[in-house]
């Protein structure tokens, strides 16, 4: 790979960018209250909450953008403009059935078009429906702007459909020719190249995804989920100490991945006391998120639990629960993998019957290494 | 607004977007000529400037080419240019307030530092120039609400808004030498810096740009047209003093359309088909005219070309000050050619602008505190027992509360008697110290609201401390310290009840 360094363009420097992301959030709560018809105010607002949850870990953003939205509907229910930021606060919070059924009234009541079917678009991605025409308008938009978010889409839904090498051009793509100064945006990205090498690939290169992670943190050092994913790559090449640096400046933003995987560092290294006191805060962290947000937190929880957080049936009830909400290729992997450590090859093979008739036809299913588990099983069973 | 969020941008730096430009007669000193720019629209209270982005305003000499419906200003090289650049923040010690430190280059070659926030700004040797940088009181006034193409009077949308402030002063007759012409086109841009192994002499794309006020948001990108395509970050790329020839016509032709249809707002026409195209013209070549030998007031924003365009010489300075109500000015001038004055739903800005550098007013960051107080007869720990759990339901105005995570940054959400909802963030809880910190999310009238309770031991009992800081929003400032108050002496007063009042 080149440099990441190279590939990126000069940015605004992390802590000045977080800073004034939180300075100009307070700002614009104070605004929505003053005037929460105000055009685009709600809607600035929302971007900056999601963002604050996205890249400083911040999860009560989440409950946040909720309040908004009773505040909306409290002085302008059932509008198109209500309607439609209900929708994109439902779809934030993985609730895609509310969503569409806001979108749809929104639709009805005269929303532009065009707000209508850019949402449209991310909900279909987002529960892996209809992804044949979604990649073609995906393709065409991104084509079109050239716009990164445009473009970081479009990298997703080719990670999504194991088109690996065509994802990998075209996040670099957005890096080369973004010509802004977020760190936030350049970060995203490099975020997005670092799980595309580290976790989906069918061959994963933690070296490259090593040096994205550490190209995101760079950009964006309170970058929590950056943080946890190049501590897991850390980890596993035997780097506990590096790890643990990376995790404990992220404790206080309140994710529970944080004390999770602290949790499991300090176990390693027979640091158990330690570690319960982080596997007990990650624990009651993930049902708090849980209550609130079922739906959002479904596949984390259930990774969670099927991890060190140590119950099997608690993590085939959250990724069943996941896989209803969103069909995707990969929900049914980690329901399929969850199901079958537990030991309940019944539900294994409901899950995989489901699996194969919805994507079984799809070129990504027969990529998919949840494809040669079902095929090991076929065998073995006609064995 | 003026240049505020001026376009469809995808995610970027706000702190890089313009928002205004000024150029005026110091009002300290007549012999002194004022340039500001202002960043980052409804930016927050603790704003730092992008160290990623290079912030210029530039001049060039300017002259009158044509009058009437041939109205031309021409501009001519040299460009004077002051171009300002930030540092990443430093901190003293962890726990402080970061400062943010800057320079900027000036026409000369020379180079100033100066610190962010520093009222007095910082001045080369000889005082010929002058630089302050920091937050203000954004000085804009929007009082229309202008969507779908309707003209509404309106409250200031920009009321107690703050931005980034660029202000550089300097001794007129040596920077300018009006000798040699005294009418100067000026606008202010942001670049980013450049990629490394980028091309050698090809300058980055500009981030953004403005000269006179409402380009973007009100000419090019008019809300009383339907279907049209927003063409503001192609316009925001162009190179100004130079727009790209090709592009050209694509740019008049939306401002005759755009401008046409201004005329049209109050249903009569006013402007005739070839002044209405010398208009748009004179406005594609955007920049805003100043001329240092005349008078610039509150009311002379835009004169220059308006008396040429109306075919006579102008006779003030042009240019902007911090007060000029330029929308009021800009309507009155496109939807009836100044037959009557157009006057939103103020003319005045939060605050006004200073006749003492830096010019801008103070930002908008005063805050209120509110504190109770009361002495009880328990030990400390008793009470911090109750009091203590940020979710406790202890206080009489509260009906209900529930918690959302644990620990610091878990949310309490209460409803109070009277249905009311407040949520509240746990910042830090010291249990040995019996004290916590908590912001307000939402539920009180205020802004950057910060609560702290605390125990601490007095005599053979306890005194408690419930304390606040706020920037009253929505409400006066009087009404909202009546509603902590009553909030906080409640809450305390029912203490006495449980563990007695201290004797």
């Amino acid at each position: 790979m080149n440099d990441p360094d190279s590939e990126c363009p000069p940015t605004t420097d992390g802590e000045i960018a977080v800073i004034n992301l939180q300075s100009a959030r307070l700002r614009s709560w104070t605004r929505f209250f003053q005037d929460p018809l105000q055009p685009g105010v709600a809607e600035g607002l929302i971007e900056q909450e999601q963002f604050t949850a996205q890249f400083a870990g911040d999860l009560s953003a989440l409950d946040r953008v909720e309040s908004l939205t009773r505040e909306l509907i409290q002085v302008d229910a059932g509008s198109a403009r209500t309607l439609l930021i209900q929708a994109q606060v439902a779809s934030t919070l993985h609730r895609f059935s509310d969503a569409r059924q806001y979108l749809a009234q929104a639709e009805l009541g005269g929303a532009p078009s065009e707000d209508v079917k850019r949402l449209r678009l991310s909900f279909d991605q987002a529960c892996g429906v209809n992804l044949g025409a979604v990649l073609d308008a995906r393709r065409r938009i991104a084509a079109k702007s050239g716009r990164l978010e445009d473009l970081v889409a479009l990298g997703a839904l080719l990670a999504d459909l194991r088109e690996f090498p065509e994802a990998d051009r075209v996040y670099r793509r957005a890096l080369r020719s973004y010509p802004d100064v977020s760190p936030f945006a350049v970060a995203w990205v490099c975020f997005q190249l670092g799980v595309l090498w580290g976790e989906l690939a069918s061959e994963p290169d933690l070296a490259v995804a090593e040096q994205w992670y550490g190209k995101a943190i760079a950009c964006l050092p309170g970058y929590v989920k950056a943080r946890v994913h190049l501590s897991e790559i850390y980890s596993s090449d035997g780097r506990t100490g590096d790890a643990e640096d990376l995790l404990l400046p992220a404790l206080a933003s309140g994710d529970p991945e944080v004390p999770w995987r602290l949790a499991d560092l300090l176990t390693a290294q027979g640091r158990h006391r330690e570690a319960d006191v982080h596997m007990n805060a990650a624990r009651s962290g993930f049902e708090a998120l849980l209550e609130r947000h079922v739906l959002a937190f479904a596949d984390h929880g259930a990774e969670f639990y099927a991890g060190s957080g140590d119950d099997a049936a608690r993590a085939l009830e959250l990724a069943c629960i996941n896989v209803s909400n969103r069909p995707t290729l990969g929900a049914f992997e980690q329901a399929y993998e969850i199901a079958i450590a537990a030991g309940e090859t019944g539900a294994a093979a409901e899950i995989a019957t489901t699996c194969t008739n919805r994507w079984g036809h799809t070129p990504a299913f027969r990529l998919s290494a949840f494809a040669q588990h079902c095929l090991n099983d076929r065998e073995g069973v006609a064995a | 607004m003026s240049d505020h969020v001026d376009g469809p941008r995808q995610i970027g730096d706000p702190s890089a977007d313009l928002t205004d430009l000024f150029a005026f007669t110091s009002p300290e000193n007549p012999a002194r000529t004022v340039l500001a720019a202002n960043v980052f629209p409804t930016c927050g209270v603790n704003a730092f400037f992008s160290d990623a982005v290079n912030h210029a305003i530039v001049l060039r000499r300017a002259k009158v080419a044509g009058i009437g419906d041939a109205t031309k200003f021409e501009t001519s090289d040299p460009e004077i240019r002051f171009a300002c650049r930030f540092d990443r923040l430093e901190r003293s010690a962890a726990d402080q307030k970061p400062i943010q430190r800057g320079t900027c280059t000036l026409p000369d070659g020379q180079t100033l530092r100066f610190v962010v926030n520093d009222e007095k700004g910082a001045s080369t040797p000889d005082g010929a120039f002058r630089v302050f940088a920091g937050l203000r009181s954004d000085p804009f006034i929007l009082a229309w609400l202008l969507g779908g193409g309707a003209m509404r009077k309106f409250q200031n949308l920009l009321q107690h808004d703050n931005v980034l402030c660029i202000v550089i002063e300097f001794d007129t007759r040596r920077v300018l030498e009006p000798d040699k012409g005294s009418l100067f086109g000026v606008i202010a841009e942001t670049l980013p810096l450049p990629r490394a192994g980028g091309f050698i002499g090809h300058e980055p794309p500009r981030l953004d740009w403005v000269g006179r006020p409402e380009q973007t948001n009100i000419r090019l990108n008019n809300s009383g047209m339907k279907d049209v395509n927003d063409v503001r970050d192609l316009w925001n790329q162009q190179t100004p003093f130079a727009i790209d020839e090709k592009l050209r016509p694509l740019f008049l032709q939306r401002l005759k359309d755009s401008l046409a249809v201004w005329d049209m707002r109050d249903s009569k026409q006013d402007w005739t088909p070839a002044a209405l195209a010398a208009n748009a013209s004179m406005f594609l070549d955007d920049f805003m005219l100043f001329d240092v030998a005349k008078p610039i007031t509150d009311a002379s924003h835009l004169e220059i070309e308006k008396s040429t365009l109306n075919g006579r010489a102008y006779m003030t300075g042009g240019g902007r000050t911090v007060d000029a109500d330029v929308i009021d000015v800009l309507l009155t001038w496109m939807v009836n050619r100044d037959r009557e004055f157009l006057e939103g739903g103020t003319t005045k800005a939060t605050k006004p602008g200073t006749k003492t550098f830096p010019y801008f007013a103070s930002p908008n960051t005063e805050l209120q505190t509110v504190a109770e107080t009361v002495e009880l007869a328990a030990a400390p720990d008793r009470i911090w027992e109750l009091i203590g759990q940020f979710g406790g339901s202890w206080h009489p105005l509260i009906a209900n509360i529930r918690l959302i995570g644990t620990g610091v940054g878990e949310l309490r959400v209460i409803e109070t008697i009277d249905g009311k909802q407040i949520i509240e963030r746990l910042d830090a809880i010291d249990n040995a110290a019996r004290s916590y910190r908590y912001t307000n999310i939402g539920g009180i009238p205020a802004s950057n609201y910060t609560g702290v309770l605390d125990v601490k031991p007095k005599g053979t009992g306890s005194s408690v401390e419930w304390r606040s800081q706020f920037l009253a929003s929505g409400q006066g400032t009087l009404v909202v310290k009546t509603i902590v108050s009553t909030l906080f002496k409640t809450g305390l007063e029912s203490l006495k009840s449980r563990f007695g009042a201290a004797p």
